[in-house]
């Protein structure tokens, strides 16, 4: 079977696993959901403050979010040891590392476009085509947080302190496409697209493509006991 | 090492931090032997196995499969069937789609005549003695049985016929029925000259299906003899070793 396809067998198998569980994806959507709620409620939100901090609150929501789910993407591997036979299958196991980022990249993309009404909701944000940009960014900002997400995820699968580890690892690393991910969303809202916009783009996709190429190498040894 | 080799190991050793797990063993399994791996709790059978498989690197040393080096070639893994302590199976998905995906990585053509084949195997497919046999497999494998998911489990090493067979404790949870099963199969699998190595406790059940008694004792190899026909050999042999202290 070729490398993208046991991806895609993969990747399927997630899907299917989280679809009758929600054992991800409810949690993230809860945590987004408190999270803007009481942000709702300690600001005056609206006008310059959706601006400000809608970007910050957006995407720190995500991060803390996407934690959650990343955390449980090797759950179902460890459970009954089912990462051994996933190993043994013949290929490079850089199969294993696209599959589990591609589920991770469709369910934070899912939660992302699920929030977005709340979010608009919440900081009286007027839902409009100007907003067409912002997709661009949760796709470039989510490919990002999937593919050095997983990789740590993977490697922290064997630690004892995986919970706590798995945070420690991953956020300095993503530092720059969560910078770059709130300054985007920041000039989407203010509808300051064009010239401004693309830099921040830019960036995020050659993180997320850096990330990936680089996860693929090492994946075998962050999954090694 | 000569062609007919199946298994390999060249002074291959396994430590985890300062724990030796398994020291340094030179060993050669040729190609249709059936070996019986016999240690207390914790002498390194688990840890030969996966060595074996290629799921963990030698620290030392080299192991090969049918001549080829596990980790560098990983097309061979496609010639081992490994069964584990535990299932390896998604609690999540059901039995069938649990086979089906492990039959799609193996790059399987018609996977549901090896599926039903697999399962005839261990007795979980008509003509099966255990009632509404096909409603089962549409059945989440969370909900199974400590034995169903065993049988499940031997299902899934076996799916893609593997020419190498590692079985760590495959009569767990097993009924009666299962285990006469397994029997066949094993028999089976020794007449088509397939090469396996057992790790069992219960040395009633391997009688009559190896030809090779291995014994490892804080990892190191301790007896390695040929078996004869004599079916009180085996506990003979084995008796100094499970008896002493783990």
């Amino acid at each position: 079977m070729s490398f993208l396809g046991r991806a895609l067998a993969i990747l399927r198998k997630d899907l299917k696993a989280e679809w009758r569980t929600k054992a991800r994806l409810s949690p993230m959507v809860f945590f987004i959901l408190l999270m803007l709620l009481v942000f709702n409620f300690s600001f005056d939100l609206g006008g310059a403050a959706l601006r400000e901090i809608g970007p910050g609150t957006l995407w720190s929501s995500y991060v803390f979010a996407s934690l959650l789910s990343l955390g449980r993407s090797f759950a179902d591997e460890r459970d009954n040891n089912a990462l051994d036979a996933l190993l043994l299958a013949p290929g490079d196991c850089g199969a294993i590392y696209l599959g589990k980022m591609l589920g991770n990249f469709v369910f934070l993309l899912a939660i992302e476009l699920l929030s977005l009404p709340f979010f608009a909701l919440f900081f009286n944000l007027s839902l409009g085509f100007f907003l067409l940009p912002l997709l661009a960014v949760f796709v470039l900002g989510s490919a990002c947080m999937a593919s050095a997400g997983t990789l740590f995820a993977a490697l922290s699968n064997n630690m004892r302190l995986r919970e706590l580890m798995l945070p420690l690892l991953l956020l300095p690393m993503i530092l720059p496409a969560l910078i770059s991910s709130v300054e985007a969303t920041g000039l989407v809202l203010a509808n300051e697209c064009c010239e401004k916009l693309f830099p921040h783009l830019q960036m995020l996709g050659v993180y997320a493509v850096v990330f990936t190429v680089l996860s693929l190498m090492l994946f075998e040894y962050a999954i090694e006991e | 090492m000569s062609g007919d080799d199946a298994i390999v190991l060249a002074g291959a050793a396994k430590r985890f931090g300062t724990h030796t797990a398994l020291h340094p063993i030179d060993l050669v399994i040729p190609r249709g032997q059936a070996a019986l791996l016999v240690g207390a709790n914790g002498a390194g059978k688990s840890t030969l196995l996966r060595l074996v498989a290629g799921l963990c690197r030698p620290s030392a040393g080299s192991v090969k499969i049918n001549g080829r080096d596990p980790q560098r070639t990983p097309e061979v893994r496609a010639e081992i069937g490994l069964l584990s302590h535990q299932t390896l199976l998604y609690d999540e998905l059901t039995a069938r789609e649990n086979l089906r995906f492990f039959a799609q990585l193996y790059g399987l053509d018609n996977p549901d005549e090896l599926l039903a084949a697999a399962l005839a195997a261990v007795g979980l497919c008509f003509p099966s003695p255990v009632l509404a046999t096909h409603e089962r497999l549409n059945q989440r494998v969370g909900s199974f049985s400590r034995g169903m998911k065993q049988r499940l489990a031997i299902a899934r090493a076996i799916l893609h016929g593997p020419s190498i067979l590692l079985l760590d404790e495959p009569f767990t949870g097993l009924d009666t029925s299962a285990c006469a099963a397994l029997h066949r199969l094993l028999r089976r699998f020794r007449q088509e000259g397939r090469t396996c190595i057992l790790v069992t406790h219960r040395l009633d059940e391997a009688e009559g299906l190896v030809d090779r008694l291995l014994v490892i004792e804080r990892g190191q190899r301790r007896l390695d003899q040929v078996l004869t026909e004599d079916s009180n050999q085996l506990r003979t042999l084995c008796a100094p070793y499970l008896d002493a202290n783990p």
